[in-house]
């Protein structure tokens, strides 16, 4: 005989028997009596391949040790190692002739008449990341962290401090957090001077960075199966803003194509904002986890990211969780696909694209799964990546006089073009990566 | 700019209020579970958050004390 | 304390408020179950040793010992004697924490035994929730009186120790102590716990009646193990404190399926000292409930 608790009219003897028992079970255990999490270690170890189709590749191993104590308080120590090889766009534009770009790590490589001219480099990043968790009583917990990292140009130290607050019957949380950042940027070969031609001489030392994070979030058990929250948080960030190896092209206003470079300048300050709404409902089975986020800042760039993942237990020793995301971005107001010559300077530019009107959609999932008489978990993650920008650039219209191929240099970049009406030019790039995770307590 | 932030933290607010319907201490069983946090797996979110970062304009929601990197 | 590896589950047996106590966990992992029959024992006899009346080191005894002085409770206690305070009102007067004066009047051994008026009218005199004054954490129990949380102390330490174990992991389990009990969810797949419910006729053999529990407590309340015969008639333990008998008429075993196990067990006792009205008042109620007359 299966029994359900099935909803029935209570009489006012149950409601007020069901009041005081709720009251009586709601009162706190005296201290000594409370255990939270159950004490231990974890080993996470993680590793990341990472490929964008003719441009860069990265390899990544990480890991984590992790040590819960009994009082709640928490230890975490996180290492990671970045190999990074390939190529990065320079922010030029496609030419029609064959082009050869030399960057300030001393590679050359030369590009084809409708590719995205970029540069060669190679990169091995050190990073090392400490956190401490200290309950302060039942309701209130502290974290702090430091990291540290280090590449052949850029180096990182900061540090964090998070608090968080159960109220209303710990049903909300507010957390309130903030963080600082001092960096230092030593470009290879120095630093280029801003909008000046880029085989302009560059000038040594280092460049300093600082960034200031504050941020707020609020987050509720709406009922037994959903959970909402909400976060806002600001950036400030002063100091050598601009990526030292960026060029922007200047574009000659009768052909039409690039003639010259000059090296990117961005200012020196910038505030970013952003709002952040997540949700998490358990359905009978499965987990439905979605968020979305608007940011805004101080150069103009405004974007939308939703993202979201459904959890799947396939049995009871494993699981797949599919994820999507879609990202749009508008441009930064000193965002240009390429300057004309002739016409004054601007105060800044930059044709980095990450800068641009740029989309990206992601599609993969993960699968879990415990080994079965051993303690850890394995998670094995796919996902695949598209991002392009959208917009016209000032490409060629005429095909150029006296070259045999102006019609074929006219075809091959109108090849992107989206339409005869001059629709988008999609630069789509291709990026798949491979997640292998491993994570044991002991 | 300004109203943005009102209309964020009219959000942020509205989340506060407390709900007409409560949620009793053994309607909980389903919160415990670890998969119940709005980051369900947290190295995959460190790793993603360094990559979208590197690949876009913006920064993250989450962290506030996100590590610096050469990328952006 | 032990702890056995069956057919997909642990289960981990100790011993607390005299009684078996079990923790069943659905989990392969030993650690999950050794951790969770932990905190469970742990609170069980944390409880036990708080508020058991058999003990002359803890708060319970200095109340009954007080002699007409006030004591000042803690926020435990002070929610316990709350909630007790609610039953008496509720039940108008028939649940009564300082009913315990009384056993020494009877003996519930299975036997024949004649009651003595004069002592149960002597005792009846220290009987009365009415008679204490329970205010702002601080309780007077006139001399001679006693409070006695047996009545109570078993379905809390089922609740609090499922919350001790809900927070150690996340293992779906089922605690049964002596026969209160509370599933905090489905196994995994999907399938309930299955639980049996004794035949008050044959105690320790056979079951009247088998359910499939998924999530909530059951508590059973009769006088299956504790009764006395007098002039033939066989009368539980549940003495109802207005006469000083026990209740009359009263069905051989209730058992009420709540939420929680304290509200389980209070619906199972106000039921049994409703005497012959025991099945009504709980149809009433609207609670699933199994009464064996």
């Amino acid at each position: 005989m299966r029994v359900q608790l099935a909803p029935s009219p209570a009489s006012s003897i149950r409601q007020r028997l069901g009041a005081a028992a709720c009251l009586l079970l709601a009162g706190s255990v005296p201290a000594a009596a409370q255990t939270s999490v159950a004490p231990g270690w974890q080993l996470e170890t993680t590793g990341l391949f990472y490929g964008e189709q003719a441009r860069a590749r990265v390899v990544e191993p990480m890991a984590r040790l992790a040590r819960q104590f009994a009082n709640g308080r928490a230890l975490s120590l996180g290492l990671a190692v970045d190999a990074i090889t390939g190529a990065s766009p320079t922010g030029g534009l496609p030419t029609g002739t064959v082009q050869t770009t030399t960057s300030a790590s001393g590679q050359a490589s030369t590009t084809t008449a409708d590719a995205v001219p970029t540069h060669a480099f190679q990169d091995l990043r050190g990073a090392v990341d400490v956190g401490w968790v200290e309950p302060l009583g039942t309701l209130v917990s502290a974290s702090t962290s430091a990291h540290y990292s280090q590449e052949k140009d850029y180096a990182s130290l900061g540090g964090g401090l998070k608090t968080s607050v159960d109220l209303l019957g710990r049903l909300v949380t507010l957390t309130v957090g903030g963080g600082f950042n001092r960096d230092r940027v030593f470009p290879t070969g120095g630093t280029a001077m801003g909008l000046a031609p880029d085989s302009t001489p560059r000038l040594p030392g280092d460049n300093a960075k600082e960034v200031r994070t504050g941020l707020v979030g609020l987050s509720r058990v709406v009922s037994r199966r959903w959970l909402l929250g909400a976060t806002g948080s600001q950036t400030r960030e002063t100091g050598y803003l601009t990526d030292p190896y960026k060029v922007v092209s200047l574009v000659d206003p009768v052909t039409q194509l690039p003639v010259a470079q000059v090296n990117e300048e961005r200012p020196s300050e910038r505030t970013r904002d952003d709002v952040l709404g997540s949700s998490v409902y358990h359905f009978e089975q499965d987990i439905f986890y979605a968020n979305y986020r608007y940011y805004w800042d101080d150069w103009g760039v405004r974007s939308h990211t939703l993202d979201m993942k459904v959890r799947h237990d396939l049995s009871s020793e494993s699981w797949v969780q599919p994820h999507v995301r879609l990202y749009a971005q508008s441009p930064a107001r000193f965002f240009v696909f390429g300057l004309t010559q002739g016409q004054p300077l601007p105060e800044f530019a930059s044709a980095d694209e990450r800068l641009g009107p740029l989309r990206t959609a992601t599609f993969g999932a993960t699968y879990g799964f415990h080994v079965p008489g051993h303690r850890g978990e394995f998670t094995l993650r796919a996902e695949y990546m598209y991002q392009w920008l959208v917009g016209r650039p000032p490409t060629a219209i005429a095909p150029i006089p006296g070259t045999g191929g102006g019609d074929n240099v006219r075809r091959s970049i109108a090849a992107e073009d989206d339409g005869a009406n001059g629709g988008g030019q999609h630069l789509g790039t291709n990026i798949g990566t491979l997640l292998i995770g491993y994570t044991v307590p002991f | 700019m300004r109203r943005r932030k009102l209309i964020a933290l009219m959000l942020l607010a509205g989340l506060g209020i407390p709900g007409c319907a409560t949620v009793h201490p053994w309607d909980r069983d389903l919160m415990a579970k670890p998969t119940m946090r709005f980051v369900p797996l947290p190295h995959e979110m460190a790793v993603d958050d360094h990559i979208y970062f590197s690949k876009e304009g913006s920064t993250g929601g989450m962290d506030a004390a996100g590590g610096g990197c050469g990328c952006n | 304390m032990g702890l056995e590896h069956l057919e997909g589950y642990f289960l981990g047996r100790f011993e607390a408020m005299a009684s078996p106590c079990e923790l069943l966990v659905d989990s392969d992992d030993e650690r999950t179950a050794r951790a969770a029959l932990e905190a469970a024992s742990a609170e069980a006899l944390r409880i036990e040793r708080k508020f058991s009346r058999y003990r002359a080191d803890n708060i319970v005894h200095a109340i009954n010992h007080s002699a007409g002085q006030p004591v000042d409770v803690d926020e435990e206690l002070a929610g316990l004697l709350d909630y007790a305070a609610t039953c008496h009102e509720i039940s108008n007067g028939r649940f009564d924490i300082t009913s315990g004066v009384l056993r020494r009047v009877w003996t519930f051994d299975g036997r024949e035994h004649a009651p003595d008026p004069t002592a149960i009218a002597a005792a009846l005199a220290l009987v009365g929730w009415g008679r204490v004054t329970w205010r702002d954490r601080r309780i007077t129990l006139p001399a001679g009186m006693e409070i006695d949380l047996g009545g109570l102390g078993k379905e809390y330490a089922v609740d609090r120790a499922a919350a001790q174990v809900a927070a150690a992991t996340d293992a779906a389990f089922l605690a049964n102590f002596g026969g209160d009990l509370f599933a905090s969810g489905p196994r995994r797949g999907g399938q309930p716990w299955l639980v049996g419910v004794e035949d008050p006729a044959t105690p320790g053999s056979g079951q009247k009646l088998r359910l499939e529990l998924a999530r909530g407590a059951l508590a059973t309340s009769g006088d299956a193990r504790r009764y006395v015969m007098v002039g033939g008639r066989r009368l539980g333990h549940i003495l109802d404190p207005r006469t000083g008998w026990p209740v009359a008429g009263a069905p051989r075993s209730v058992t009420v399926m709540a939420d929680r196990c304290t509200e389980a067990g209070t619906l199972a006792t106000l039921a049994i000292l409703r005497g012959p009205d025991a099945a009504r008042f709980l149809a009433d109620q609207g609670v699933q409930h199994w009464v064996v007359e």
